[in-house]
């Protein structure tokens, strides 16, 4: 099977460790990539609150105060236009009303100048012109022709008025000093509301008074009809602050009213009044618009409720705070999920540059004192040599002196038999230490892994049958030949192989599972093969778990282990170009999972081809 | 025995006299010596069959001295015995025309089987199969 064989020495031990370990599977590799700790959970919800406030600050409250501005000017705008809209509506209607009642008087005034006062008196005629003062609609329920002295001259209308004298009354004195008049809303003799518009007209310098009575109902609908909105009212007060008209909501016709109109003003003022008491109703915030009729000194008062007129300004405010604040929140939403991603994948970055920064540290350690150990292990070497050579001079002299006192005899050759047994301890420190700082010879040549691991389980299984240890061997049959280092890989393999089965002390039986496996989804990119070695042993404390690579770590009893192991063969995984993760559970057992790259890395080849080879002397 | 004459240089007295007292116990003729300049005069005062050099020595070390004696055209079957654990140095040795190596520390049979291999007075097989002792 030795396709090719290299051999080759390891001039610089830092340098295989410097190539960083790949990091896919690095949640299993040491207890030290276990979650960060409290110091940093805190450190990450701080990061976390400082993005979230750094998106409130950028774009939620620019979002927000824009927002709320504009809402502010529209609302003040779209208002301005409303209660513009409602200035007019007041005007038109005032207009209305003050047409109607000049046209009754221009109607009055015309039939009394084109007609002799013997045209009026005559019943007939008077009939006729009360009919057609009607033919358009129902404005006027009487007409009667009063004398000077303030008697009927002639009457029409539903009421029996003819033997009235009015020459008392306010109103007769009125027309009799200004020629027109129109009265307030009155009883009179007919008690019932009613409001009267009079106008003279004279012959030979006698005055007579033409006299109408408005329909009362015919007005009202006119005034109170024209209403707006559900909430709306129309009313007319006098300057006493009599109702004219009934209030839509409390006030009847002729009652004095609780608001009392202070001065005659020209235009139409609009406020808004509320919200107030008023008697046992509660009435909302009101839009009130008032405005003086010319004649008579009627006030008109326009009343909405201040939710109606607005209704489509604040539905549209609504819609627009409704829509700002949803954004806000789908921003708030949205900046917490990115921030919880960035955190997480911060995170990550952070617990790859911490495990990488372990690995340099654990490289840096495993390289220095791979330097000390080279030095240790040769300054021990030459007195070792020297007591080596001292026993053996011992040795010569006993076998060359017969005549040794019996007692002593028995002595020596123990005590000779045991300086050796601890130079050979000795010696193997020093191998190990030696081989730690890899000042081995590397031989790289193609492996059947499956072969190699069958001959040293063979060579192990039956020191682990004598402490009960079962080995399960599953191996791939698919496995491709590997260029690797057969003796390095028998150190690592029977380094782990002994550990494990060490890892049974005190148990009386266990077993230890060998597998391999073709690398399908592995840490490297490039093609390799895994190596598992798993047992049933009392597993590694969490506390242990990142310091078992650490070179004289053990925790074997003295003597028993130099705490070289694993360092060795951490040292030799890595520089084969490989990894080594291991994943433990305390009392359950231990799994070694060893990856080794087909070929090995350009590099050692390359530091391979600088060496010297060794010269087969045959 | 075989009455070889050896020379041995070794930097550390007591090891280089106790190895100098064990080779004699075993029939050779052994000088030791403590520096690469000894050695040299040494080699140009006699003649010896083998000589068994260490390589770290202060001065002259044993490379250079076996460049020296190279220079100087002695040839002699050269074992190095060298506590250094570097493969390297001892491959530089070979490659100058050193026999083999030895690392300390060393059982004295292996020295003499090394040394009798040298001498050619048995057959060595593969001179690289047992480099290292113990």
């Amino acid at each position: 099977m030795r396709h090719e064989k290299l051999t080759i020495s390891e001039p610089n031990p830092n340098r295989a460790d410097t190539r960083p370990m790949k990091l896919k599977n690095r949640n299993q590799t040491t207890a030290s990539d276990a979650e960060p700790g409290p110091n940093h959970r805190v450190y990450y919800k701080r990061l976390f609150r400082r993005f979230v406030s750094l998106t409130i600050v950028c774009s939620l409250l620019p979002l927000l105060v824009v927002g709320w501005v504009i809402n502010i000017h529209y609302t003040r705008f779209a208002r301005e236009r409303m209660i513009s809209a409602f200035h007019n509506e007041v005007d038109h209607h005032r207009k209305i009303i003050e047409l109607f009642l000049k046209e009754q008087s221009a109607k009055l005034q015309l039939i009394a100048r084109t007609h002799a006062l013997s045209d009026l008196v005559s019943q007939a005629n008077l009939s006729r012109i009360f009919d057609l003062m009607n033919q358009e609609g129902w404005s006027i329920t009487d007409l009667g022709v009063i004398g000077s002295d303030g008697s009927h001259l002639a009457y029409v209308g539903p009421y029996d008025l003819i033997d009235k004298n009015y020459s008392q009354t306010l109103w007769f004195q009125k027309v009799m000093k200004d020629d027109l008049y129109i009265s307030d809303m009155f009883m009179g003799f007919r008690k019932e509301p009613h409001f009267i518009i009079a106008v003279t007209g004279s012959r030979n310098g006698d005055k007579w008074i033409l006299r109408a009575t408005v329909d009362t109902e015919a007005f009202r609908s006119l005034v109170e009809n024209v209403q707006i909105g559900q909430t709306g009212e129309v009313y007319l007060l006098n300057e006493e602050g009599v109702y004219q008209t009934a209030s839509r909501f409390g006030g009847k016709i002729m009652e004095k009213a609780d608001f009392s109109p202070t001065g005659i003003h020209e235009g139409i003022h609009t406020k808004i009044v509320g919200p107030q008491k008023q008697g046992d109703r509660e009435t909302p915030r009101q839009v009130v618009g008032l405005a003086w009729l010319e004649e008579p000194r009627w006030l008109l008062v326009v009343k909405q409720d201040f939710s109606e007129t607005f209704n489509e300004v604040n539905h549209a405010n609504r819609a627009m705070l409704l829509f700002l604040h949803v954004s806000a929140a789908s921003i708030l939403l949205v900046s917490v999920l990115v921030s919880r991603h960035m955190i997480s994948v911060i995170k990550k970055r952070d617990m790859e540059v911490e495990h990488l920064n372990r690995q340099l540290i654990q490289t840096s350690k495993l390289a220095s004192i791979g330097q000390l150990s080279a030095g240790v292990a040769h300054e021990i070497n030459n007195p070792l040599a020297i007591i080596l050579t001292e026993r053996q001079i011992l040795l010569d002299a006993y076998q060359n002196e017969p005549n040794l006192p019996e007692g002593f005899r028995d002595q020596l050759l123990p005590s000779l038999d045991q300086i050796d047994i601890q130079i050979q301890r000795c010696k193997q420190i020093t191998t190990n230490l030696l081989r730690f700082s890899r000042r081995t010879e590397s031989v790289i040549e193609t492996v059947d892994l499956n072969r190699f691991v069958m001959e040293v389980v063979e060579l192990m299984e039956r020191e682990a049958r004598s402490s009960g240890i079962k080995f399960f061997v599953d191996l791939d049959e698919n496995l491709p030949p590997l260029m690797s280092d057969p003796s390095q890989l028998q150190q690592v393999f029977l380094n782990l192989l002994t550990n494990a089965i060490d890892a049974h002390h005190g148990k009386p039986y266990g077993s230890v599972t060998i597998a391999t496996s073709v690398n399908r989804e592995g840490p490297a990119e490039a093609p390799g093969i895994w190596l598992k070695i798993a047992d049933t042993g009392c597993g590694i404390s969490p506390e242990n778990l990142d310091k078992i690579f650490d070179p004289f770590f053990t925790t074997k009893p003295v003597g028993k282990g130099t705490g070289l192991g694993l360092s060795i063969c951490l040292s030799i995984i890595k520089r084969l170009g490989g990894e080594i993760l291991v994943e433990s559970k305390p009392h359950r057992g231990t799994e070694f999972r060893i990856f080794l790259p087909q070929r090995p890395p350009a590099e050692l080849l390359r530091q391979m081809n600088e060496t010297p080879k060794l010269r087969p002397i045959t | 025995m075989s009455g070889a004459k050896i020379l041995l240089v070794d930097d550390e007295e007591v090891f280089a006299r106790n190895m100098a007292r064990l080779l004699s116990n075993r029939g050779y003729q052994v000088e030791a010596v403590n520096s690469g300049d000894e050695a040299v005069r040494a080699l140009e005062g006699g003649v010896f069959d083998v000589l068994v050099l260490d390589l770290k020595m202060p001065g002259m070390d044993g490379l250079t001295t076996l460049q020296e004696i190279k220079k100087l055209g002695l040839f002699i079957e050269t074992l190095i015995l060298t506590g250094h654990g570097s493969i390297d140095s001892a491959l530089e040795a070979m490659k100058l025309g050193a026999y083999d190596y030895l690392t300390k520390p060393c059982e004295i049979g292996e020295l003499v089987k090394k040394i009798k291999k040298a001498l050619g007075q048995e057959d060595a097989g593969d001179p690289l199969s047992d480099t290292t002792c113990l």
